[in-house]
């Protein structure tokens, strides 16, 4: 009886300080992103989970914590659980949207954690330490100045773009601004909502509608996926090519292989998660402190450069 | 004020059929002659082709929520079913092709799991409404939410793509046509005039119609509730089960996307139509006109630019509440001239 | 019991030369009507007479096609909506317009709740309601949710809404349809204290005996026509009753068949217990019309349901023609020649929003499969054949059956019925709201079917109908047989007195029956 009674309270004695012991090194950073609802999003959560591990490997006293939303209120609560619950040292998010999220994250600075913000920039830049983002105007331009390189004036193009949102609207902006002046014509845009099916169904009726298209400018690779299927199921592969983005591995693969139909992709990687993981990281493991702006590229990959872009395990 | 019942019954029963069809039928018309005016295109064979095979989908699955809706219930989770049957029949079929190589068995076989989890998933529907006595909306709503993170989690948040040698020989399924029209179009037609019969023609429809417009009644009347209802939950399963077997060759795969929102699509169909939410009355020739009308209005939307973009949600909505007055409208024509 | 008959008392409401038409078809031809304050004014005629439009007319909800309608000697337009209540006229519909699930005092103030400070003032509300209620000698709690409720107490909270309304005409719709005698009783007292108070009270009632009973005046209505307005010491039933139908009334109920007492016995209940139903035991023999007698929720109908297999029994057997029938659900009881006809037809019996043809065919739709499908030629057959042996009566075919008189919707339910040939029918309050001339058909068939040697339970709450046309009559009381009558014994006294329990049956055996 008491034998046991003293075995119990040296386990919980033991079980305290070695709590206390692990607080007293224990770096806590919350990682906040969208759920997997998506192919990019998807691909996001699968670095995310890579780099979760990578990073706890290599540095013991480093513990990531990743949670998804599926909108901006259910992050925001998130960001609140964090803060109280995980009490967090430093947090890595993804907002869902911009300004509805400004403030929670300005909360989460407030609570006294390090804000490291990815891709989509909160309205208020003076709350993160570090921005980690990829680039829609590069990308947009990059995607422009491939087209240019492969038509000529007189040509025809057609746009499907994403989801009405900021950062649709930047790489179209970009991208209509690269193009303009070159003699090429857009004959139409319509949304199709980073979805395959859509993409598939908007494509079908560019082809009914317009009898002679040069390139498709898909913007992202679900997208592609159906715009290719459309333009198959036409017989008009010979006749255009297909620029998408974001840098799927199927679509990374048709590169590499010397796909005609799609011959290049304009890189947006959901890798850039774990680039931000990284740079929080090294906040706490280098030297000295680490903060700024990161601006990845949005590099073209084409069939020369394609191996150093294809992660074949990753979902995306 | 006393005549016969029978003397008039033949007259009176032309007029109601004719009346309650036109509603949906001559919004369609209009729609068809809107999509002509804005682009003459919309007429070309090809974009016809177009329209009747991305029906096909949401119609097959209407199709099966007519019966759903006429017996007084709802299924909130075709969707979300049929991006799950889409995952695991791509699944089962790569893993098929892995064992034993592709061939026509590989398609058959990923068809076979697709009908079997089909009638299940509806069974479970039908099972939890009638038996645990919990309102459909709560029940579909729950595995919606369940059959769609399933789809997630098995394709770890990515995409599930079909094994190259198996999308080659179940690619025609969609591709392929007979007769020049395209077998998604075939299998709609077959699915349509199936549902027309069973409605109509047989006492399973009159018993959807029975229990949809007062359960009580139907009980007394010696109709077995709860298996009629669950069997309307088992033919929803069955079409979601067969739009799948037509969309997976389509794209040769399935993520977290597919089938988002096909539940309020496939309802809008059936309501067009001319079925009643509440239940009671059900009409499969307007639910498949509902469908086509759907599908016309993204595909004009595609065809002209005179719309901005950001409106073609408005567009939609105002075009369906139309349509759904024109056919309440014309009822209303309807049982006056049937009064005089 | 009131002396406002003096015709030199100006009416509170009247109406000249009322004229209404629904499209082309004409339902009332300028009828003359007035109340005066502190009368009871009764309204009768068969179905289809124009009683309903009437008062829905004199209350607002129709405006008349033609004439004028006066208030207060003033010549008012009703409002539409309901809205007439604001000026003190109510009608209190026969399907009781109360929400389930709304307590008592919620329902005396829907619609104009009293506030305080833009909130609900509950506990005013509840105050004033038990208030009014208490007036009326109901004993009804304020906080008590409707659906709780009996229907005779739904209907005082409804006389309890119109009185906290200050109504000075009060129409009723068949009021005591639903209604046991003795809560009629209750409800006729009620009456009699709010004309008392000079309330004027439209009354409309299939029951000529409560007429003679409450009304000072009766206005006779038929095919849409006045046909008189009399002061009810002038008239007797029978007069009233000509006036209704046009011809003379004699034997409404048939004449009895003597029972054969060598009968083999067809239904046989031994020791049946179910929610509401303690011990029942009884026999049916063929041919024979047994009456169920007892008060409103004696649970003459719990019998009849746990028989039918519509709801579970929790001890006992039954047997027909001495094979065991215990039922589990409805389509077992029909197939073995056992049908029940449920009381409630626009809720548990008839589909209305739907056609004659589908309703009809529902019970026994698998008579009507032709290689899988359905013979609409041989439903339409069905229809004619039931049409013409009931004499259903529908403006055309394509008329739903919400729309038909109640007296077509209880011929059409027995015709629903019958369509499955039974053996043994179980008629629930078989004649419920419907018209003298109507009741006395189905009388009749009812009496032609035991001649032809079907069986029938009667379960009915009105006296008349179970004396006039049952062989023998059990009488039940909270639950159990309180009695059993045969032949000369069968009296209106002596079944009130088992109904009421101021007597108790004999010996068990007897009770047994």
């Amino acid at each position: 009886m008491s034998l046991k009674a003293i075995a119990l309270g040296l386990l919980a004695t033991s079980a305290l300080v070695g709590g206390a012991v692990a607080q007293d090194e224990q770096i806590k950073i919350g990682v906040s992103i969208p759920a997997a609802t998506h192919g990019f999003m998807g691909g996001l959560n699968w670095h995310a989970q890579e780099a979760e591990k990578r990073l706890e490997a290599a540095h013991p006293n480093i513990d990531l914590i990743i949670v998804t939303a599926d909108g901006p209120d259910d992050q925001a609560s998130d960001l609140e659980d964090l803060v109280s619950v995980q009490q967090i040292n430093a947090l890595v998010v993804l907002p869902f949207e911009s300004e509805p999220l400004t403030e929670p994250v300005r909360a989460v600075k407030e609570a006294g954690a390090f804000i490291t913000v990815v891709d989509r920039g909160l309205t208020d830049p003076s709350i993160q330490d570090i921005y980690v983002s990829g680039n829609n105007t590069e990308m947009g331009v990059n995607s422009a100045e491939y087209i240019k390189s492969r038509l000529t004036e007189g040509d025809n193009i057609v746009i499907l773009r994403g989801i009405p949102t900021v950062l649709d609207t930047e790489r179209f902006d970009a991208f209509m601004g690269a193009i303009e002046g070159s003699g090429i014509n857009v004959l139409d845009d319509e949304f199709a909502n980073w979805n395959r099916d859509d993409g598939f169904e908007v494509m079908q009726d560019f082809l009914s509608r317009f009898p002679d298209i040069d390139a498709v400018w898909a913007q992202d690779d679900d997208i592609t996926l159906g715009v290719v299927e459309a333009i198959k199921q036409a017989g008009r592969e010979s006749e255009m090519f297909v620029v998408g983005g974001a840098g799927m591995k199927e679509i990374i693969k048709g590169v590499m292989d010397g796909d005609a139909l799609v011959p290049v992709d304009v890189l947006y990687s959901p890798a850039q998660i774990a680039t931000a993981m990284d740079v929080t990281v090294a906040h706490y493991t280098s030297n000295g402190p680490v903060t700024g702006t990161y601006i990845l590229g949005a590099p073209l990959i084409t069939q020369e450069n394609a191996e150093d872009f294809y992660f074949p395990d990753s979902p995306f | 004020m006393s005549v016969s019942t029978h003397e008039a019954a033949k007259p009176a029963k032309g007029l109601r059929i004719d009346f309650k069809t036109l509603g949906p039928l001559l919004a369609l018309i209009l729609l068809v002659i809107l999509g002509y005016s804005l682009n003459p295109l919309f007429l070309g064979e090809g974009n016809i082709t177009n329209i009747l095979t991305r029906s096909a989908f949401i119609g097959i699955i209407a199709v099966g929520a007519t019966f759903v809706i006429t017996a007084g219930g709802i299924d909130l989770s075709v969707g979300s079913m049929a991006a799950f049957i889409a995952g695991v029949m791509i699944i089962v079929m790569n893993w098929a092709v892995d064992a034993m190589g592709a061939s026509l068995w590989t398609v058959l076989f990923g068809i076979g799991c697709s009908l079997i989890l089909g009638v299940g998933a509806g069974f479970i529907n039908g099972f939890l409404t009638t038996k645990a006595k919990i309102e459909a909306f709560i029940v579909t709503l729950g595995t919606m939410g369940i059959y769609r993170s399933l789809v997630t989690y098995f394709a770890d948040g990515g995409t599930l793509s079909l094994a190259n040698g198996a999308r080659d020989i179940y690619r025609p399924v969609y591709y392929d046509s007979f007769l020049r029209i395209p077998y998604p179009v075939w299998v709609f037609i077959f699915v349509a005039i199936i549902g027309w019969v069973l409605m109509n023609r047989t006492a399973f429809g009159r018993y959807c119609m029975a229990i949809g417009s007062n359960e009580h009644v139907a009980r007394y009347s010696a109709i077995k509730v709860d298996r009629v209802k669950t069997a309307t939950y088992i033919l929803q399963g069955l079409c979601v089960s067969l739009a799948t077997i037509i969309y997976v060759p389509r794209l040769g795969s399935a993520s977290a996307a597919t089938g988002v929102l096909w539940e309020l699509e496939a309802i809008a169909a059936v309501i067009i139509g001319g079925t009643m939410l509440k239940g009671g009355f059900g009409r499969v020739g307007g639910t498949v006109i509902g469908a086509l009308i759907l599908t016309a209005i993204g595909n004009i939307l595609n065809l002209t630019e005179i719309i901005s973009n950001y409106l073609n949600g408005a567009v939609q909505g105002v075009i369906i509440v139309a349509a759904v007055y024109l056919q309440r409208g014309s009822l209303r024509a309807g049982r006056k001239k049937a009064a005089e | 019991m009131s002396d406002a008959q003096g015709s030199a008392e100006a009416a509170v409401l009247s109406a000249h030369r009322i004229s209404k038409s629904f499209g082309e078809i004409p339902v009332l031809f300028s009828i003359d009507f007035d109340i005066k304050p502190g009368e009871v004014h009764a309204i009768i005629g068969e179905n289809g007479a124009g009683k309903s439009t009437l008062i829905k007319i004199l209350s607002g909800i129709e405006s008349p096609t033609s004439g004028t309608i006066h208030y207060d000697g003033k010549a008012v337009t009703l409002p539409p909506n309901g809205e007439a209540e604001a000026m003190g006229i109510v009608l209190i519909h026969q399907e009781l317009n109360l929400a389930e699930h709304l307590t008592v005092a919620d329902s005396i103030f829907l619609g104009r709740e009293l506030k305080k400070y833009g909130f609900l003032d509950l506990a005013e509300m509840r105050r004033r309601s038990a208030a009014v209620l208490d007036t009326l000698h109901v004993h009804v709690d304020p906080d008590a949710r409707i659906n709780e409720l009996s229907v005779a107490d739904k209907q005082m909270v409804e006389i309890a809404k119109a009185i906290s309304r200050d109504a000075r005409v009060l129409i009723m719709d068949e009021p005591t349809a639903v209604l046991s005698v003795g809560e009629t009783e209750t409800l006729f007292e009620q009456i009699r204290r709010l004309t008392a108070r000079g309330v004027a009270v439209i009354f409309i009632s299939h029951k000529l005996d409560e007429i003679m009973d409450l009304a000072d005046r009766v206005t006779v209505l038929r095919d849409g026509q006045l046909i008189a307005t009399v002061p009810t010491e002038a008239m007797t039933p029978d007069s009233i009753a000509q006036m209704m139908v046009g011809r003379e009334l004699s034997n409404l109920y048939p004449p009895k068949h003597e029972p054969d007492v060598d009968a083999p016995i067809v239904l046989s209940v031994r020791g049946l217990q179910a929610p509401g139903v303690k011990d029942i035991s009884f026999d049916l023999r063929r041919g024979e019309i047994l009456g169920f007698a007892g008060l409103i929720g004696s649970g003459r109908t719990a019998v009849a349901e746990a028989v039918a297999g519509l709801n579970h029994k929790t001890a006992g057997e039954v047997s027909m023609n001495g094979k065991p029938a215990n039922f589990s659900d409805v389509a077992k009881s029909v197939a073995a020649g056992l049908a029940y006809m449920t009381k409630d037809r626009k809720g548990r019996g008839l589909l209305l929003n739907m056609g004659l043809q589908p309703n009809l065919t529902l019970l026994t739709l698998k008579k009507h499969l032709k290689g899988g499908f359905l013979d609409q030629n041989s439903e339409a057959q069905a229809l004619e054949r039931a049409v013409r042996r009931f004499d259903i009566r529908a403006r055309d075919a394509s008329v739903r059956v919400g729309q038909l008189s109640g007296g077509n919707q209880q011929k059409l339910m027995l015709g629903k019925t019958m369509e499955s040939e039974p053996d043994i029918i179980i008629m629930d309050e078989p004649t419920r709201g419907i018209d003298v001339g109507t009741k006395q058909q189905i009388y009749h068939i009812i009496a032609a079917l035991a001649a032809e040697g079907k069986s029938i339970i009667l379960i009915s709450s009105e006296m008349q109908e179970v004396i006039g046309l049952s062989h023998r009559v059990l009488v039940m009381r909270e639950g159990r047989l309180a009695g059993k009558l045969e032949g000369a014994e069968i009296v209106e006294a002596e079944i009130m007195r088992y109904a009421a329990g101021i007597k108790q049956g004999g010996d068990d055996e007897r009770i047994n029956a």
